[in-house]
């Protein structure tokens, strides 16, 4: 019997490894090197990470498509090789195939029946409607494009409301516009109470959607935590100054120039230091009009931590 | 609704898409009409008076119904076990690699269903795919004849359930490379390798006579001991059709071993499928 609470994570995994043989070779290709990782319930998790860093791997572990070497895994409060946990799970894989000669209410009732669902063709056609495929339920699926294909998988990760939604890639191959209308469906399901569990390479699409985030290098998590803290710079802050400041006078206050006419950089790490700056500019004659923690976006910070990461391997290494 | 049942509807919809599925059934449909259209036979008194094939009569001695129509429908249990195997490896030889390819495979997977639901529904897909062709040929068949000339017998169907169970031998052996490596020619040559391999099988004592004694007989024994005795099988299926006695020592047996072979070839499958990674 799986006792689950709110505070159950949705996806906990503890020392994940996975090497996968190959016939005639001595060793493996390792694909993760001991992950740990919690995704609390209820959240909008983005995974992100290089080509090879082992995320598609990750996704299938959880999904027990693929065995781990080591490690446990538990998804919803249960193991994922168990059927009623996986029928609480909403899938879309990266490539989905799907058959080219069948409609897509055929198709979404299979799905629903392997489910174990009664069938529904009504919310079926409520489904296609609201992932907008409403004009395509007549068409077989072979005549949909790459875009339509994603939503109709999509609609069949919908299918039974899931309580856990993995989507890798979910918006490749579809346009701005149909991203957006991804994008709400996505977020009208984090509001219903479901934990959404996001792989894409659109970090833009991540940052949007996510409010917590994992990057994932060479197999491990080396940095995880909620989107605003790790967008946040640490140290580095943003001051602008009102026209006629002095550069060389600010330069000696710690105060780098921007691109931008009165924008300077300062680094602070902590308030102590940060407003001792500012009483030495303020004591050059300038005049501050905004200040601001300086930001980066998640490429930013993705770049940046595979980099040191890469480093320090590099260091160990040596 | 059982999940087996659930993946073996998927299989019957998929193979409802394919062409040369149709085109075969629709060609069946022609023959049988072709038959029961284009042929005339006269009985008289249970004995075959006169038979003509698109007006041209048949030339034939006076026989009982049940005599002349014995070469027929032994003929067609031949057709039906060979013809029907082959077309078989041919056609369902990807219906598993095309459900384990790569974007399928791991929606399924990630479905509540357990791995050996899915090949035991392709399994079962295929075999009530291959059942239906059968019934379809054989039963259209003896209806024709039956109507035209008053003999009715279940031989034919007898003899097509025969060769079904023959296939199944044969198709579980590749299910079970599918499972190995995703490929349909693989799977279809292993499928004709077990077709080959069950007809020598089944004349085993009197091609390991043209061995040398030792060990290159032993070995041949060794091999053939292991495979189902398709030809066997379809001279069974043939005697039956055409309502002869039985030249083979044991149906039962044969039936045993064939079902056995298919069997262990299943277990490996599924011993294989739920130990891999997709």
């Amino acid at each position: 019997m799986v006792t689950v609470t709110a505070s159950t994570p949705a996806i906990e995994v503890t020392n994940l490894r996975k090497t996968y043989n190959r016939a005639f070779r001595k060793t493996g290709n390792i694909a993760l090197r001991g992950m740990d990782l919690s995704v609390p319930r209820g959240s909008a998790f983005g995974l992100i990470g290089p080509n090879g860093a082992g995320k598609t791997t990750f996704i299938k572990s959880i999904l027990g498509i693929v065995q781990p070497t080591e490690g446990t895994v538990r998804v919803l409060g249960g193991s994922p090789e168990d059927p009623r946990i996986r029928a609480r799970i909403g899938y879309l894989p990266e490539r989905l195939h799907l058959p080219g000669s069948w409609t897509p209410t055929a198709f979404l009732a299979t799905v629903g029946r392997l489910k174990g669902l009664p069938p529904d063709a009504a919310g079926h056609l409520s489904l296609l409607e609201r992932v907008g495929l409403a004009d395509a339920v007549g068409r077989k699926i072979g005549g949909y494009s790459k875009g339509m294909r994603q939503r109709l998988g999509l609609a069949a990760a919908l299918i039974g409301k899931p309580d856990l939604l993995v989507l890798d890639e979910p918006t490749d191959g579809i346009d701005p516009m149909g991203r957006m209308e991804v994008r709400r469906i996505l977020q009208e399901e984090v509001q219903r109470g479901t934990t959404l569990f996001l792989n894409s390479h659109l970090l833009a699409e991540t940052e949007r959607v996510c409010d917590r985030v994992a990057i994932l290098a060479d197999g491990r998590v080396v940095r995880e935590g909620k989107l605003e803290d790790l967008v946040r710079g640490e140290s580095r802050w943003v001051a602008r100054f009102a026209p006629g400041v002095s550069v060389e006078a600010l330069g000696s206050a710690g105060f780098v120039p921007a691109r931008a006419d009165g924008v300077f950089h300062v680094e602070a790490p902590d308030a102590t230091v940060l407003n001792a700056a500012l009483d030495r500019a303020r004591a050059a004659g300038a005049l501050l009009v905004e200040l601001r923690r300086d930001g980066m976006d998640l490429e930013a910070v993705l770049l940046g931590t595979v980099s040191a990461q890469a480093m320090r391997a590099a260091e160990v290494a040596a | 609704m059982s999940p087996v049942l659930g993946i073996a509807g998927y299989v019957l919809r998929e193979a409802a898409s394919r062409k040369f599925i149709m085109a075969f059934m629709v060609g069946l449909t022609l023959v049988l009409a072709v038959v029961a259209l284009g042929m005339r036979i006269d009985v008289i008194d249970g004995a075959l008076a006169a038979s003509r094939l698109f007006g041209q009569e048949v030339r034939a001695t006076i026989q009982s119904v049940d005599v002349a129509l014995r070469p027929v429908y032994q003929a067609s249990a031949f057709i039906v076990f060979y013809g029907g195997i082959l077309f078989g490896i041919v056609a369902c030889s990807d219906f598993a690699p095309s459900l384990m390819s790569p974007g399928r495979i791991e929606h399924l997977l990630a479905l509540p269903i357990q791995r050996w639901h899915l090949l035991a529904g392709t399994f079962l897909g295929v075999m009530t795919l291959a059942l239906g062709g059968t019934l379809y040929g054989t039963t259209g068949l003896v209806l024709i004849f039956g109507v035209k000339t008053g003999y009715w017998t279940v031989g034919p169907l007898v003899a097509g359930l025969m060769a079904c169970v023959g296939f199944a031998a044969v198709y579980a052996v590749m299910l079970t490379m599918a499972t190995l490596v995703r490929s349909a020619a693989l799977c279809a040559a292993a499928g004709f390798a077990v077709l080959v391999g069950g007809i020598i099988a089944g004349h085993r004592q009197d091609i390991a006579k043209a061995f040398e004694e030792g060990l290159s007989r032993s070995l041949f024994q060794a091999v053939t001991l292991v495979l189902p005795r398709l030809s066997a099988l379809a001279e069974a299926a043939g005697d039956m059709a055409a309502s002869l006695p039985l030249e083979v020592r044991s149906l039962g047996t044969l039936l045993v071993g064939v079902f056995v072979f298919g069997l262990a070839a299943l277990v490996v499958g599924f011993w294989r499928f739920e130990g891999k990674d997709y």
